[in-house]
């Protein structure tokens, strides 16, 4: 009936083979035997996968809790503002703008020798009481993981801006009204009738922001290539890196273990979008 | 009084966010008409030939059309590359609507057995990346015959989960009563589906179609996984190519990926604003 051909074709690319990599993680490719978790230790004992581990946790760490701040303080300024929808659409802009575009912008703005170390060192020399600027090379020293955060936070602070605003906008108005002829100050009815409000909001884009540092990959392998810095080096590569490599059996074993972890983050997020 | 600073402050912060966010594009129709001797002269210390830092002209000194002559008339390469693009984002919008609206149809009206579970696996699906199922789409691609084809980035997109979600959601929003009525007139489903559903659930297929369009008009990871040959690419992959060196042409490739993108966003705000909010809140 109506289901039937779109589910056919998410069989066929999604679940069927997704199932024969989960049977593939347990066997060596070539003669098909089966080596138990041998893979799968081969792949936690590997450096380059837990340097990427470690990474990707670090830039999970820095990246959400930034997102969804910068994104919740700025929805909150917006509600009600006259000009919220034309700043909202703004704030949006990245979402239509291709990964190579960006990245040909911030090759001028980031390098070494770029745009952006120009003007700080201007600001430096303008400014006699600042100590003097040295250059920062982003891409190659530990700032890269600041510049991957930024284009991250560039790119998704408008997406989550909305969701913000239409969990805001489910709030009922009376109750805040209420408080204020009441006497409560903007940060008691923050406090006592918004957060609250919010905290399914909180859950939601907290998971859906942890998804789209997943999601991320792209702008990090344009503007830093397959073997970027070592900040940057996220479990992303190691997958693109071993899959350029044929290394098959590994990546089966990896891919497993992250779908597992994802699949937690999913359904957590599940239990609440599906309530609708 | 005191309300009224207050919304201009809000306003004041909030247009600087929003301007901070704009400002990097504001480099790109300059850089595009921008001579190359000039771009030579700023970017110097980027390309290796200088000491001290770069600088940019929003406003080029001596503007010129020369890289956009280049690109149209003297790079046959470029046509063939952007219908490539064009090709591939329209087969898969196309095979998303008749695959995924009925789809969406049935998993919002149908009550049926496993419908909660398929949803859930649905829902499962969209919101992994790429890189997880880049193994399991090669395995499947291979068995096909379909690597290094145009097919092994359309198929797989055609049947992402992510427009059937969102299509649904507005579908969702079509009350009820209505097609109840319609079954008891005797409508066939397929006459409910096509006279009420489709223009009822307009605002939700749009927001799909748009956030579609955007998301494969910047395809990488899935063409430089499954397609060998470069005269297959698309453009958001060719322009990552382009050194440095010549970066006012790369800058005149980026407008021409840009426009029809830019264009969609500002034809589809509403559905797109809309579709992300589906995306996010119960209801």
């Amino acid at each position: 009936m109506f289901l039937l051909p779109g589910f056919t074709g998410v069989m066929l690319f999604y679940l069927f083979p997704f199932f024969e990599v989960v049977r593939r993680s347990f066997v060596k490719s070539g003669n098909n035997a089966f080596v138990g978790t041998d893979n799968y230790r081969t792949v936690f004992t590997n450096s380059a996968f837990l340097l990427a581990v470690r990474n990707t946790l670090l830039y999970m760490a820095v990246g959400v809790p930034l997102l969804m701040g910068i994104s919740l303080m700025l929805s909150l300024l917006l509600r009600g503002l006259a000009l919220r929808r034309k700043l909202v659409s703004a704030m949006l802009l990245p979402m239509a703008v291709p990964a190579a575009v960006m990245v040909l912008t911030l090759q001028i703005l980031i390098d070494r020798q770029g745009v952006v170390n120009g003007v700080l060192t201007k600001v430096s020399e303008q400014i006699t009481a600042l100590p003097a600027f040295a250059a920062i090379d982003y891409l190659n020293t530990e700032w890269a993981l600041a510049v991957v955060v930024c284009s991250f936070l560039w790119k998704n602070t408008g997406y989550m801006v909305i969701l913000w605003l239409a969990g805001l906008s489910a709030l009922p108005k009376e109750v805040e009204e209420a408080a204020q002829v009441d006497g409560a100050n903007r940060w008691q009815s923050w406090h006592y009738i918004i957060r609250p409000g919010l905290s399914g909001s909180f859950f939601t884009i907290g998971m859906l922001s942890v998804l789209q540092i997943f999601k991320s990959y792209r702008e990090v392998w344009m503007v830093a290539g397959s073997y970027p810095q070592e900040h940057i080096y996220f479990l992303q590569h190691l997958l693109q890196n071993w899959y350029l490599k044929l290394e098959f059996d590994r990546m089966a074993a990896l891919t497993v273990i992250l779908s597992l972890v994802l699949l937690c983050v999913c359904l957590l997020l599940q239990k609440r979008l599906e309530a609708g | 009084m005191r309300k009224k600073k207050r919304a201009w402050f809000a306003t004041a912060i909030c247009a600087a966010a929003a301007a901070l966010i704009c400002a990097p594009l504001l480099m790109i129709p300059g850089g595009s008409l921008m001579d190359s001797a000039e771009m030579r002269r700023i970017l110097a210390p980027i390309l290796g030939e200088g000491s001290g830092f770069a600088v940019w002209h929003l406003i080029p000194l001596y503007p010129t059309i020369g890289h956009f002559y280049r690109l149209l008339i003297e790079s046959p390469a470029f046509y063939r590359l952007f219908w490539n693009t064009v090709g591939m984002t329209a087969a898969i919008l196309l095979g998303q609507l008749v695959v995924g609206l009925p789809s969406a149809w049935a998993f919002a009206t149908f009550r049926f057995r496993g419908r909660d579970f398929l949803f859930g696996l649905y829902v499962v699906l969209m919101l992994l990346p790429f890189q997880v199922m880049l193994l399991p789409q090669y395995i499947v691609l291979q068995k096909l015959q379909m690597y290094n084809h145009p097919a092994a980035v359309v198929l797989p997109a055609i049947f992402s989960t992510f427009p059937v979600f969102i299509m649904y959601r507005g579908f969702t929003q079509i009350d009820g009563e209505i097609l109840e009525a319609a079954r008891l007139d005797g409508a066939g489903e397929w006459q409910i589906f096509l006279q009420i559903g489709l223009p009822l659930g307009k605002m939700g297929i749009q927001a799909a179609i748009v956030l579609s369009f955007l998301e494969y008009w910047n395809l990488v990871e899935q063409p430089m996984a499954f397609l060998e040959e470069q005269a297959m690419w698309p453009l958001s992959l060719y322009l990552p190519q382009i050194d440095i060196s010549q970066a006012g042409f790369a800058f005149a490739v980026a407008v021409m990926v840009l426009i029809p993108a830019l264009f969609v966003f500002a034809l589809g705000q509403d559905a797109l604003e809309e579709g992300i909010a589906y995306i996010g809140v119960k209801q």
